[in-house]
């Protein structure tokens, strides 16, 4: 009882992921400063922005469902923090498994865009809509890519437990057996996170700020918190199936940093593109290519 | 310790955090209610890579349910009246507002004419006065500070 409380308020599906996932937002953000020429925030600024929007009033806009409204960020937060469970946060072993685990904890980091489509829908306000439009399109097109590039390695370990498959990846490096997988897998969460390339959800220039529109104080902040402790998880899924697993903090924090480093790059290298670019690129060539290695796995599997 | 759990004490230390946290992140969202554009292009300048305004958690959004600080330029013309008051309306608690620009402040060159109301404080209250026409990103920088300046002495919550 008390073991279990303790994994999900500190470690690993609470505090823990929620430092983490400030820190790193600030060396994301850090590092795209420095690679655009400027000085950068300071380590504290997510730290201060959570605080101030959490203290924050929370205006209820009219017209929508109160409960629905104030009840999504914590929905969206909680599903990000369960799936910490099934992830080896830290470079320690996941907390819990059971054979299949890695389709759970891959929709439970899903939750949060599909909360944040919602959020925008029920919303009256006209770009709210259309950001929740784009979120959902986006959703829809880098899905199955990126499920299908962390197929990948769970196909290669013959097994969809999470800790089965770091016990594969820990003996070699995937990313030289199976780069494509690793390059769709790395920018499908980028997709995931609506970072840079990726934000036509949030576009501030053309619909304000998305679904995001109507929120402020308390639901804003969970909402960003959500999608901090979901960079913190998917970094780790692939420095775990990719980069010849995690197997102690050290590693841990070298590896998602690295990973980071190649976020904050592509992020600054790159502007935002229209929403059916985006769904063009996952459905002409993401998953095409993930699909190809797919097959060319499968054959491989059937030759041996 | 018992001290330090009464409900003042506790309060006060709240209350500190709350501050320290508003200090270091005025988010600000900009809104132009009838300039002639001078005072837009220096915002747009000071929120560049050159100034790097982000080192002191600033940032621009774009609505206002995620700003603090509305930044407000040129006179407010009739049909700009209503917006500048909703989007005042639509910011959470707490909220300050700093004019840039002489339009802002006295209604400048446009004063007297046919469409114009007045000056930004005929229609929403005004935290700080930004003078210049236009004024330099640094001046308007330094609007921000003082607006913190004041926040720290406890002008307002
Ligand atoms: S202060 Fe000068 S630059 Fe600014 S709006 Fe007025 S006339 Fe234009």
């Amino acid at each position: 009882m008390l073991a279990s409380l303790f994994a999900l308020l500190i470690f690993p599906a609470g505090l823990f992921v929620l430092v983490n996932g400030l820190a790193y937002h600030w060396i994301d953000r850090k590092l795209v400063a420095r690679l655009q020429n400027r000085v950068g925030p300071r380590w504290f600024q997510p730290a201060a922005d959570m605080v101030k929007l959490l203290a924050n009033e929370e205006v209820l806009p009219t017209g929508v469902d109160a409960r629905l409204f104030t009840a999504l960020p914590v929905v969206a937060l909680a599903g990000a923090l369960a799936a910490m469970i099934y992830l080896p946060i830290a470079g320690l072993p996941p907390l819990y498994n059971f054979p299949g685990d890695l389709i759970v904890a891959v929709y439970l980091l899903s939750l949060l865009t599909l909360c944040t489509g919602l959020a925008g829908a029920i919303s009256k306000d006209r770009f709210s809509i259309i950001g929740a439009t784009r979120a959902l399109t986006q959703l829809f097109s880098y899905e199955a890519p990126f499920l299908l590039a962390l197929l990948g390695p769970a196909f290669a370990a013959g097994s969809w437990q999470i800790n089965e498959i770091m016990a594969y990846t820990s003996s070699q490096w995937l990313i030289l057996t199976q780069p494509v997988g690793f390059v769709v897998a790395l920018i499908g969460l980028m997709g995931k996170l609506e970072m840079a390339p990726f934000d036509t959800p949030e576009a501030e220039t053309e619909i304000v700020a998305g679904a995001m529109t109507e929120y402020s104080g308390r639901g804003l902040a969970l909402f960003l918190l959500g999608r901090e402790v979901e960079l913190v998880g998917g970094l780790t899924l692939i420095a775990a199936f990719y980069l010849g697993g995690i197997n102690n903090p050290f590693d841990y924090a070298l590896k998602t940093l690295v990973l980071l480093l190649g976020v904050a790059g592509v992020q600054t290298l790159m502007t935002r593109l229209r929403i059916d670019q985006v769904v063009g690129l996952w459905w002409r060539y993401g998953a095409l290519l993930a699909l190809g290695q797919w097959l060319l796995l499968l054959g491989q599997r059937m030759g041996t | 310790m018992d001290t330090f759990l009464k409900e003042g004490r506790w309060s006060q230390a709240l209350e500190q955090i709350k501050l320290w946290a508003r200090l270091n992140s005025p988010w600000v969202i900009h809104f132009n209610s009838g300039s002639c554009n001078g005072c837009d292009i220096e915002i747009l300048a000071t929120l560049t890579p050159y100034y790097d305004v982000e080192r002191f958690g600033i940032k621009l959004r774009g609505s206002p349910r995620h700003a603090d600080v509305l930044i407000c330029t040129g006179p407010v013309t009739r049909q700009a009246r209503d917006r500048l008051r909703r989007i005042y309306e639509q910011m959470p608690d707490p909220k300050f507002v700093i004019a840039v620009g002489s339009c802002a402040l006295s209604g400048g060159v446009f004063d007297g004419c046919y469409n114009v109301v007045g000056p930004i404080d005929a229609v929403i209250p005004v935290d700080v006065y930004v003078p210049g026409c236009p004024p330099r990103p640094e001046a308007i920088i330094d609007g921000v500070v003082q607006l913190l300046g004041k926040l720290q002495q406890g002008a307002r919550p």
